[in-house]
């Protein structure tokens, strides 16, 4: 039984340590108030909120509220908000949000990817109860190769003329076509 | 299912099928894969509007699953997904008692190569009144979940939900079964000896009648007669005498019960209630007399009317009885006129054994009406709780005085029924109930008369007023 419930809690753990760290790296160093801020706090409470959603992924739902008690029907209206939206679409948009407010860090943004991408795929194995080592196994090449692309993106961004005016839009169409040539040429 | 209480019991009942069918799956995009493409259209977006080269890169892996997935799971068209799957469902039983663990195997057959190259997981979704005891959620293509179900009534097991997953989790399929409805048994209670008339009817049976008959209990001697047995010459006696003396035996007889449960008024903790313990009451003595080949039938009077079932013999009897009591429950349902109950549901001269709060003051005139008409009857008092004290009255002269009348007034009903020569007893719900109807067991219950078949006064067609059940 313990080891049943290490094994479930594990991927939910990791899920909600790597939305707090995407979190803290997105919003690094803090610009202050404003819209930053805004973000940083959206962002903040969908890390929160899916967190939540994970930990309680196995309590079921009270059918009958009606004879229920203030207290439940409290724990059931939060139980029913905090499955309603999707917290992990809401908060990698936060993330993004917060990023393009810094200056450009092709770097650190390329981290950002990493760990974002990291984060949906925890989110996923702990939600499904899918084993972590199969479905990496199957999914490692293209993985190993969105890295790849990652850090291709990032050294683009050093390119001379790769920040403003007509050069940086040429960039990154540069990128996209590399992203869909990869995606066309990759094995499925 | 084993009956609790029953020493070394196993139920008759055959093991419960595997029931299968085809379930139609509904495929979907997955949520991981809503997830990326946000992430990855959100990238791209923001990569074109601020001319940020290193966002698009940071949405290369994301749109590199989506692309790769989407191309090997559905684009190359390898293998479509399956319209429909086949599930197997098979419960541990359809019948089981409060608190027995009881569990459901479900299987997913896919077609194709064996799992078909999807991942399955199973959820279990309880049903009212269903405790899961173990995982609610499994990630295989068979699954095991294990339940209890605390409080007797017929319950739906609740639904299973089945996920299915590609190779990349892209595509989510969907399955919902509707999970079979389960009859939760009331616990009977302990009883192993059984209240017996004085008068019983001249059908064979167990128990030893005060008239001689082929029995084998001894019950004296007397003078030979030609045409009596050899073997029942009493050979000490008739020398003793100096003439041939035989053997008498009482004859052996049964006797019809009719197990009465009153389910007008449940008050109490679910679980524990007057209505919980009435049914488990009448559950062991139906054993009880069943087991000494007694003939046992059951009434339940509710709002509405009442449901009954004739005596008759047997063990698969216990189990009818049970079914019948589970229809009972402290709300208004239609049932069989009280009035017109067939001589069937009530033979004369059968011993009823009603388990009542006595707190509806209709059943407590129908009992009265029932002893005036001769039948033998005995009252197991099952109500076991006084009226909730108001903590804003809790010390006021009212609510003493309101309590003080309340006690009276149940005094005075149990007073009334001993009166008439109605034995009322009292049970807690957990001693066995032979405790309070040793008394009774230990003689023959006095018989009266010969009941005629006629209505019991008391008990309305129509649906009662709430102040016709305030007593």
């Amino acid at each position: 039984m313990t080891g049943h419930l290490i094994s479930v809690a594990r991927p939910r753990i990791a899920a909600m340590a790597l939305g707090v760290a995407a979190a803290a790296w997105a919003a690094a160093p803090l610009l202050g108030s404003g819209w930053p801020g805004l973000a940083l706090a959206v962002a903040g409470c969908c890390v929160a909120a899916g967190s939540l959603r994970l930990a309680l992924q196995d309590v079921p739902e009270l059918e009958e509220a009606y004879f229920a008690s203030a207290p439940e029907r409290a724990v059931r209206a939060a139980l029913v908000i905090v499955r309603l939206l999707s917290w992990e679409e809401i908060g990698c948009v936060a993330l993004l949000w917060l990023e393009v407010m810094h200056p450009a860090r092709p770097w650190h943004t390329a981290v950002l990817g990493a760990l974002l991408v990291a984060w949906l795929l925890t989110v996923h194995i702990a939600e499904s109860g899918t084993r972590a080592a199969g479905l990496l196994r199957r999914q490692a090449k293209i993985v190993a190769a969105g890295a790849c692309l990652l850090a291709l993106g990032a050294a683009g961004a050093f390119l001379p003329g790769a920040t403003s005016g007509a050069g940086a839009a040429l960039h990154v169409l540069a990128a996209i076509a590399v992203i869909a040539a990869a995606v066309l040429v990759l094995p499925g | 299912m084993a009956i609790p209480n029953e020493p070394g019991g196993q139920l008759a009942s055959a093991a419960s099928p595997v029931s299968r069918r085809d379930v139609e799956v509904r495929w979907r995009l997955s949520r991981h894969a809503r997830r990326l493409l946000t992430l990855a259209l959100a990238a791209m977006l923001l990569a074109v509007l601020n001319r940020r080269p290193e966002l698009a890169g940071l949405a290369a892996p994301a749109l590199l699953l989506l692309g790769v997935g989407g191309a090997g799971a559905g684009w190359a068209a390898r293998q479509r997904p399956p319209r429909a799957v086949l599930v197997a469902v098979r419960p541990s039983d359809r019948r089981l008692f409060e608190g027995e663990p009881a569990w459901i195997d479900l299987a997913v057959e896919l077609p194709g190569e064996p799992g078909g190259g999807y991942d399955a997981r199973w959820a279990f979704h309880p049903g009212r009144g269903i405790e899961p005891a173990s995982a609610t959620a499994v990630t295989a293509a068979v699954a095991r979940f294990e339940f209890t179900a605390p409080r007797w009534g017929r319950r739906q097991a609740g639904m299973a939900e089945l996920v299915l997953h590609d190779r990349w989790h892209l595509t989510g399929g969907q399955v919902s079964v509707t999970l079979p409805a389960l009859d939760c048994y009331p616990r009977p209670g302990v009883q192993q000896e059984t209240v017996v008339l004085s008068r019983l009817p001249n059908r064979l049976g167990e128990h030893p009648a005060r008239v001689p008959g082929e029995g084998a209990e001894f019950a004296g001697v007397r003078e030979y007669v030609p045409g009596d047995r050899q073997r029942q010459i009493n050979w000490p006696a008739s020398t003793r005498r100096g003439r041939l003396m035989v053997n008498t035996f009482a004859a052996e007889r049964s006797q019809d019960v009719v197990l009465l449960v009153d389910a007008t008024t449940d008050v109490g903790q679910p679980g524990s209630s007057a209505l919980d313990m009435g049914l488990r009451g009448a559950a062991a003595a139906a054993r009880a007399y069943l087991s000494r080949r007694d003939r046992v039938g059951v009434i339940t009077y509710q709002w509405g009317g009442a449901r009954w079932l004739a005596p008759s013999l047997g063990r698969r009897q216990v189990y009818k009885i049970i079914d019948t009591m589970l229809h009972a429950d402290a709300t208004w349902d239609r049932g069989a006129s009280f009035r017109r109950l067939p001589r069937a549901a009530l033979p004369p001269g059968s011993l009823v054994v009603a388990f009542s709060p006595l707190l509806d003051q209709r059943f407590v005139e129908a009992l009265r009406d029932m002893r005036e008409r001769g039948f033998s009857l005995i009252v197991v008092d099952v109500l076991n709780v006084t009226p909730p004290r108001r903590w804003s009255d809790a010390w006021s002269a009212t609510d003493r005085i309101a309590r003080r009348i309340w006690a009276m007034d149940q005094h005075a009903i149990r007073f009334a029924l001993r009166e008439l020569g109605v034995p009322v007893v009292h049970w807690d719900g957990v001693a066995p109930l032979d405790l309070p109807l040793a008394p009774y067991t230990r003689r023959a219950l006095l018989s009266h008369g010969g009941a005629t078949p006629r209505a019991p006064r008391g008990m309305p067609d129509e649906k009662p007023s709430i102040s016709g059940m305030q007593s």
